[in-house]
């Protein structure tokens, strides 16, 4: 099968080129929950981003970026927030702003594809932002650090750089939803054959494990709409990884994580116990690249990742 | 040689407890679809390979399956475009539907989603008090003509990960189908239909953009987001989780630039409704008592961004609705 997009699905912005690649600063939004209940993934990104010689110069006065759930009450506000976003980090001289959140990667990019394909979406947004003085040029681009990592690092670059590699841990990538539908909005790889977090793995010296949930929704956006529908998403997509061989999952989005390492346990009733350890993405990547894993808050997961490493010989 | 091996997942309810699989090899040019490739495997290999179908160009919605895994109609999918490199297609029936005969599947659920929605239109007025048709302008028209675009193939039904846990979820394509009425201004139904469809759990989809593969662009997922917006302008059922969480969300950010965590969490639940909060496996016992035990409680106040004036600035020149 194609692995490839097709030009007319790529992404808006696909085309772009920005100047923080190489001057290595980036704009960096962590959003709500990696300050919040994941602190673990804001400390673990900052740490990774020594690692690789990268600045990221965190938005502090960003608002959160809206989520899925803001436009279930109106159609304008999260797009004019976002704006606001990227008007500070136009303002900072930044035109690439990295997320490390799914969800969050999805809506900017939304919101920002809304932005530059309409005259009047920006006009809109501009009037409003221009009360308090400020204005988006329409000069920002939007990328989550996965992306990042393969572009602007590159898989050779990152596999050179590893000391601690993997030992053939068993990996499921968990993509979920927002970092790669709508293939419209997201359009870095193909939606429904993704690879990114596969490459990652692989490069880190693991082995990544291919099953059917990778692009599966964890549910954690309806954990608080009906009981137990998403520990039963969770299980599933896990019992699917479980099977075909993996020891833990990785994935880019705080969401999926909090749902999948919290569910686990939920849903073992109708599909059986898996318990499988989750590595935010700049957890794994750092460890392999050096970080001390006392840094890492690995300690702060309910399903322990330490287990597996110690069965893996990684951390004693 | 065949140039194109089906992989056909093979099963009669009438007869077998599990299903089996069968290759069948046809020799045709690539470039075909999979549905010609299906009726040429019936044609001349085996006439019991059973699947339905009628127009063979994305107009009856008959021939959905799942194509290497992948829930597409079978006559909008080339063989070239998804075989492996050595011809080789598999082809399944549709997820979240119990086969009936090889890619054939009882589609009940489905049709019985439709049904409750009373899926016709229902004016205020008789027919006969008008000399003419009802005219709709333009403008009001161009709401509808997308969704309008629905061939009813289930696609987004089968894709969806919501329904494949709960089937009382009811599903894209029914919702998308009430936003057909809802928003039709010759129908007179409106708020009962936006409680129908409330009821059928519309705020239980988890916004995850599966059914965006819906082969006409109906963009199911974008009318359900639509029908939310009808239901929190209408003010229908406020009392439930799904419109109580939105406006919550929307409110922390409006208060601090930041969602907060456990702000939205009580007021979705319910500050006071300890049973409520106590049944929520979120907070309940366990997993709640697990994430504090591990130091993820997330705080209970969220100070500020810098700046938040600016947010309210947005939120009121907007005119959001937070409560
Ligand atoms: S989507 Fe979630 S993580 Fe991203 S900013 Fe909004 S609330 Fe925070
Ligand atoms: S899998 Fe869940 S948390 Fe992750 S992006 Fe999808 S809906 Fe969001
Ligand atoms: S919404 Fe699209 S995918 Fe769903 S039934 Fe209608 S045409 Fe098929
Ligand atoms: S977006 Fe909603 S309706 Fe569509 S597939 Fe996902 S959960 Fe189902
Ligand atoms: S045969 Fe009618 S939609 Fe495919």
């Amino acid at each position: 099968m194609s692995t490839t997009l097709l030009p007319e699905d790529r992404a808006f912005d696909s085309h772009k080129s920005t100047r923080s690649r190489e001057m290595k600063r980036y704009g960096f939004f962590p959003g709500c929950v990696a300050k919040e209940s994941c602190k673990e993934l804001f400390n673990s990104t900052m740490l990774l981003a020594d690692k690789l010689g990268i600045e990221l110069i965190e938005l502090t006065a960003a608002s959160c970026c809206g989520a899925s759930v803001v436009n279930d009450v109106n159609r304008d506000v999260a797009r004019v927030l976002n704006a606001r976003t990227y008007a500070q980090a136009e303002a900072l001289g930044l035109d690439d702003v990295i997320t490390i959140c799914s969800t969050c990667t999805g809506h900017m990019r939304a919101a920002n594809k809304e932005l530059l394909e309409s005259e009047e979406r920006m006009n809109q947004a501009n009037s409003i932002l221009g009360k308090f003085g400020a204005k988006y040029n329409g000069g920002v681009m939007v990328r989550h650090l996965l992306w990042l990592l393969i572009d602007d690092i590159g898989l050779d670059n990152l596999r050179s750089m590893v000391v601690r590699p993997l030992n053939g841990l068993k990996v499921a990538p968990f993509y979920g939803c927002h970092i790669i539908r709508p293939e419209n909005v997201n359009g870095w790889e193909s939606a429904r054959n993704p690879h990114s977090l596969e490459d990652v793995i692989e490069a880190l010296g693991g082995e990544a494990v291919d099953y059917a949930g990778k692009t599966r929704c964890c549910g954690f956006h309806i954990q608080l709409e009906k009981d137990n529908v998403a520990a039963n998403m969770v299980g599933q997509n896990m019992r699917m990884a479980k099977d075909h061989g993996a020891e833990a999952v990785i994935t880019p989005c705080p969401l999926c994580h909090l749902a999948l390492d919290g569910y686990q346990q939920d849903s073992a009733s109708r599909w059986g116990r898996t318990d499988l350890p989750t590595f935010h993405l700049p957890q794994l990547v750092a460890f392999a690249l050096g970080v001390a894993p006392e840094k890492l808050g690995l300690n702060k997961h309910l399903i322990d990742p330490r287990t597996v490493m110690v069965q893996r010989d990684l951390i004693s | 040689m065949a140039n194109i091996k089906l992989d056909i997942f093979r099963f009669d309810e009438a007869t077998d407890t599990i299903p089996h699989r069968d290759v069948v090899e046809v020799d045709i040019p690539e470039t075909i679809t999979v549905l010609d490739a299906l009726e040429h495997a019936k044609a001349e290999v085996d006439g019991s390979i059973s699947f339905r179908r009628s127009c063979r160009s994305a107009i009856c919605g008959s021939c959905s399956m799942n194509i290497n895994g992948v829930t597409s109609l079978a006559c909008k999918t080339n063989c070239k475009d998804v075989m492996d490199e050595d011809g080789s297609i598999q082809v399944d029936p549709m997820p979240n539907f119990q086969p009936m005969k090889d890619l054939v599947v009882h589609m009940d659920p489905f049709w019985d989603k439709y049904a409750r929605l009373k899926p016709y239109l229902q004016p205020k007025d008789k027919d006969s008090d008008h000399e003419r048709e009802r005219r709709v302008s333009p403008d009001d028209m161009k709401k509808l003509v997308d969704v309008a675009n629905c061939i009813m193939c289930a696609t987004c039904y089968a894709l969806c990960p919501v329904v494949s846990v709960d089937p009382a979820f009811a599903g894209p394509a029914a919702i998308a189908y009430a936003y057909r009425f809802i928003e039709d201004v010759r129908d007179s139904k409106r708020d009962e239909r936006i409680a129908q469809i409330s009821e059928d759990y519309l705020w239980l989809c988890a916004h995850c953009y599966a059914c965006s593969y819906c082969p006409k662009h109906v963009d199911p997922n974008w009318r359900i987001v639509d029908v939310k917006r009808a239901a929190i302008k209408d003010r229908v059922l406020m009392n439930e989780r799904g419109p109580r969480h939105a406006l919550v969300v929307a409110k922390t950010i409006k208060q601090t630039g930041m969602l907060a965590e456990t702000e939205v969490i009580q007021g979705t639940i319910g500050r006071f409704n300890i049973k409520g909060l106590v049944k929520i496996t979120f907070l309940g016992a366990a997993l709640g008592m697990r994430m504090a035990l591990k130091g993820k409680m997330p705080p209970p106040f969220i100070k500020p961004i810098p700046k938040v004036d600016e947010v309210r600035t947005i939120f009121e020149s907007l005119e959001v609705p937070v409560s």
